[in-house]
């Protein structure tokens, strides 16, 4: 009963946490509100939830999106695979590395794009997919930082109730 | 195998796999439909519902904090005078509603086309979104189609790039991408309008060096292309010079309107028959 709860919770959590991601999206264009989500998901409860959660996120991403589908696979798959390397290095919850994959993810940004604008045949600004990747590198460890405050503890992953 | 090269294996079988995909579907497209017919439609549902909590909260500071007695007593005298107008209306048989209403019925039907109203829900979002484009409430469920002509009444606003069910997107003007085949309505010099990027001017190009064209002339759709109809109001030409070099003159244009402060649009369907497409009723 406590488990469906919690469960119950988490589905809420996620849901709230999408659509105030989604919200905040249509105010500043070109940045990614939900990739921290992604990467509290890894720290906090890896396996089906991660992945059922980035599946949805990648399809939101390339559907509100305007290029073909692609980007939103690579980007979240740079970002996990860069959050699951670099936990060998660094501590995996601390502001710094998430700093550093604010920092990978603002400088992937236009770069990714400019590649797949390639591939595509389309033009793109440059200078402004400069300018969202350097919001995306400052609020990508701000947004985990919130949410990361912000997420109960009990639907915490090392929480007993679990 | 050793770990770091089973770890390079996977990585480059994965990009194998992940280019695999997206030719695929630049090829077939159906993985774009996948993603419009289910992210964009969800984006849909999650962002109407705040339009609709920001009006209520507008309507409630409006009506209640703001301005109390006089706006219910400007309400009542709207409500008056709304019933003598209609008195007014069935006797002249004029559509004389709201402002906006008003301007709506002034957009007299372009032959084998037809209008449907959409509101603009959300503009460029995510970082997927590099095209200047807008979302709109209105996707294949109403009959929403590729390229299919986005106007406002000030002029052409873009085409349908792509659409979900319930949602689809807009690319406008302004985009670097977008191509619309014009004719200035004077002196019927025929060119291309192409976007620079929000908030910068539009360029025409391939308008040849003695066309004659002069600046506040005002651009139609030339109907050339097959997507728009002919002689909707596309922009004003601003600037003209005559390059030594090139074989075409360089134009700058302002576009007619303004996509930040528009909230709804009309989308033109061309119906199935024959005759000529013509807008020149547009107002």
């Amino acid at each position: 009963m406590q488990r469906r709860s919690t469960s119950l919770h988490v589905v809420s959590w996620w849901t709230v946490y999408t659509i105030v991601a989604v919200w905040l999206q249509t105010l500043l264009p070109g940045v990614d509100f939900l990739a921290s989500g992604l990467v509290l998901s890894l720290q906090e409860r890896p396996g089906p939830q991660t992945a059922f959660l980035a599946v949805l996120w990648v399809l939101l991403q390339e559907g509100m999106g305007t290029m073909a589908f692609g980007y939103g696979l690579m980007w979240f798959g740079v970002l996990a695979l860069a959050y699951l390397g670099g936990q060998w290095l660094f501590e995996a919850r601390s502001f710094l590395f998430m700093c550093l994959l604010g920092i990978m993810l603002g400088i992937g940004h236009p770069l990714l794009a400019f590649f797949l604008g390639s591939l595509q045949g389309v033009v793109l600004p440059l200078k402004e997919l400069a300018l969202e990747g350097l919001f995306q590198t400052v609020l990508f460890p701000v947004v985990w930082y919130v949410a990361r405050t912000l997420f109960p503890q009990g639907m915490r992953c090392d929480d007993s109730n679990v | 195998m050793t770990k770091p090269k089973k770890i390079a294996a996977i990585i480059v079988a994965g990009l194998f796999v992940y280019l695999s995909l997206y030719t695929w579907n630049l090829r077939t497209g159906h993985l774009d439909a996948l993603s419009a017919y289910t992210g964009l439609d969800i984006t849909g549902w999650i962002v109407r519902p705040g339009h609709w909590v920001t009006d209520r909260v507008s309507d409630f500071w409006g009506r209640y904090i703001y301005l109390v007695g006089l706006r219910q007593e400007n309400e009542r005298l709207q409500e008056a005078n709304a019933r003598l107008r209609l008195k007014n209306l069935m006797l002249s048989d004029r559509a004389d509603a709201t402002a906006r209403l008003e301007r709506l019925l002034q957009f007299a039907p372009l032959d084998n086309w037809s209008e449907q109203g959409a509101r603009i829900i959300a503009h460029r979002m995510g970082p997927v979104s590099s095209l200047e484009t807008v979302i709109v409430d209105r996707g294949s469920l109403a009959g929403v189609q590729d390229d299919m002509p986005v106007v406002s009444l000030d002029g052409v606003v873009g085409r349908v790039l792509r659409y979900g069910a319930t949602a689809s997107h807009v690319l406008l003007l302004s985009d670097p991408n977008s191509r619309v085949s014009v004719i200035g309505k004077e002196k019927r010099s025929q060119g291309i309008v192409v976007g620079q990027g929000s908030g910068q001017d539009l360029k025409v190009e391939y308008i040849k060096l003695n066309s004659p064209i002069e600046p506040g002339e005002l651009l139609e759709t030339s109907g050339l292309a097959g997507i728009f109809p002919k002689g909707l109001p596309v922009a004003r030409v601003k600037t003209v010079h005559r390059s030594d070099i090139s074989l075409f003159l360089s134009i700058t244009a302002e576009p007619l309107v303004d996509v930040g402060g528009l909230e709804e649009v009309l989308l033109l369907k061309r119906m199935a028959g024959p005759g000529e497409n013509n807008a020149t009723s547009v107002n």
